[in-house]
């Protein structure tokens, strides 16, 4: 073989290489994408169980003290009831955001009644229910941007050449759309 | 039949290496590139298990290191003499780092750096004079690598005011240049200092899950005996020696060296030391609390550290930093594959036409 044909040969080895880096990198990227979504998504999920586990707590913590606030405390069981993790990613950011209005609203009442808000059990689940919403809010800003970085990658060249190939398609994010904000999330039980 | 000019056939060969060579970093570059950047970055006081990405400053744990070149308090350095001349050699060079806290607006995380892949630009870059003159901010290292830094302002002011006879560190000592022969002599070294911004990707896990936080706590490139547990097949087989049992303790395998503060500071207990030897003095309760609170950290509270399918990546700045950094190296790495063939071509071009 002669020297010009062995230097094509090795650039063309090269070429390959290097597209063949850039295939598999991309694809790889994709795929470590995809999980991180996954993760980003489990871990938001486990912190909204948290809190529907929690809410019972609080709503039993003061309803006998807080007998006026009846139709206060009933919101935050609905909302809480319409939450189920069956429920498609932007139904699901809809009732949580209706869940963390209700517990604001909680929280703005309950600061009306001192002999409550000093309980020391009523201090503890307010503690730990406010916790669980900002890791909540934390979590939810993760999952989106990572979402983001997702649905930016398989837009982009070389990844929307083979998207299809490989049936990437562009992930929810973790955020009520119109249908959703429009649509009353429960309906609200008679005190 | 023609002949080609050696010399610039070894130029061409030179070229195809240097080319492999960096489009080789050029790949790690777009590997640590895409980690970095397709990673959402996590607030610490909210951070979940598992592999995430921290950005903020630096905070220095119980113990530092002090930095061969330039003498400075620091969390990891990288730092090589190389003598100048045709026929360079690397006469030092030392790679370590100890546990440190990252922090961010919202908290601090315990960093465990052993395995980690720093990058970090060198901050000392010097070279010896025609004369052999040492180059300004050198100041070779006397004495321990590490150091407790002072743990008040009047500590810190009568450290600062306390003259101590240089004790050389005898790997560095005639480093330093001096003579003719030492002229070219160059120096680099990267560090991480408190105050730092730095980028971290790794592994959220408790601690109580570290299987070994004193191994984890340290970073030896070289020589490190603990090294080879970043291997899976080495961590298991010393997970199964140590379920059965068969690894020594720590006070048989280090005898005093396992005692908290012998090798820093002073030890909590009495040693078991020679007759005649001087016995050392004791820490006080004080002090034996700060040495034993080295590890006192819950169980469950989160650290990040390296894991077998997620090595530690510790890089300096900002993510959009860090990850321009790396690009930089990608396309750096490309141009070496256009230098490769290149080169080769000019050498087949040279073979032939002789």
């Amino acid at each position: 073989m002669s020297p010009t044909a062995v230097a094509a040969l090795f650039a063309l080895l090269v070429l390959v290489v290097v597209i063949g880096f850039l295939v598999i990198g991309t694809y790889n990227a994709v795929v470590a994408l995809r999980n991180r979504v996954a993760k980003a998504w489990a871990n938001i999920d486990v912190a909204l169980k948290q809190r529907y586990d929690e809410l019972p707590n609080l709503v039993e913590a003061v309803r006998d003290v807080m007998a006026f606030e009846q139709d206060v405390l009933e919101e935050v069981t609905a909302r809480r009831a319409a939450y189920s993790d069956r429920d498609p990613i932007p139904r699901q950011a809809a009732t949580s955001e209706a869940t963390s209005e209700a517990v604001r609203h909680l929280f703005a009442v309950v600061e009306s009644y001192p002999e409550v808000k000093s309980a020391a059990n009523v201090a503890a689940l307010q503690a730990e229910i406010a916790r669980l919403e900002e890791i909540i809010a934390d979590r939810r800003e993760l999952y989106n941007d990572q979402v983001f970085r997702h649905n930016t990658r398989i837009a982009q060249v070389p990844a929307n050449l083979v998207a299809g190939l490989f049936g990437w398609t562009p992930q929810p994010f973790f955020a009520a759309d119109d249908d959703e904000r429009e649509r009353p999330a429960v309906e609200l039980r008679e005190a | 039949m023609p002949t080609a000019d050696p010399s610039l056939l070894g130029l061409c060969l030179a070229g195809v290496g240097v080319g492999l060579l960096l489009l080789w970093r050029g790949f790690g570059g777009y590997r640590a590139a895409a980690r970095i950047g397709d990673t959402s970055t996590s607030r610490i006081a909210t951070l979940a298990a598992g592999e995430v990405r921290i950005s903020g400053v630096v905070e220095r744990a119980e113990v530092t290191l002090v930095s061969p070149l330039q003498s400075r308090d620091c969390v990891w350095y990288r730092s090589r003499i190389r003598s100048g001349g045709r026929d360079e050699q690397e006469l030092f060079a030392e790679e370590r780092g100890i546990g440190f806290r990252i922090r961010d607006a919202s908290g601090s995380i315990r960093v465990f750096p052993r395995g980690a892949r720093i990058d970090a630009p060198d901050r000392f870059a010097e070279r010896t004079g025609p004369l052999g003159d040492e180059p300004p901010g050198l100041a070779l290292r006397g004495g321990s690598p590490f150091t407790t830094p002072a743990e008040d302002r009047e500590a810190a002011i009568a450290a600062l005011l306390t003259v101590r006879v240089p004790d050389p560190d005898p790997e560095l000592s005639g480093l330093g240049g001096g003579s003719f022969e030492d002229s070219g002599r160059r120096y680099e070294e990267a560090r991480l200092e408190e105050g730092d911004v730095i980028t971290v990707v790794g592994t959220a896990l408790p601690f109580g899950h570290l299987e070994d936080p004193s191994g984890a706590d340290r970073l030896d490139r070289y020589g490190d005996p603990l090294a080879g547990l970043d291997d899976p097949e080495v961590a298991a087989e010393v997970a199964e020696a140590r379920a059965a049992g068969t690894l020594l303790t720590p006070e048989e395998a280090w005898g005093n060296a396992a005692i908290p503060g012998f090798g820093i500071g002073r030890p909590v207990r009495a040693p078991e030391l020679d007759e005649g030897v001087t016995a050392p003095v004791l820490a006080t309760p004080e002090e034996a609390a700060r040495i034993e609170q080295v590890f006192d950290l819950e169980p469950d509270l989160l650290v990040v550290a390296a894991a077998p399918d997620s090595p530690l990546l510790i890089a300096t700045g900002t993510p959009g930093e860090a990850v321009a950094r790396e690009e930089g190296r990608f396309l750096v790495g490309l141009l070496g594959a256009v230098l490769a063939i290149g080169s080769a071509v000019a050498g087949a071009l040279l073979l032939a036409t002789g």
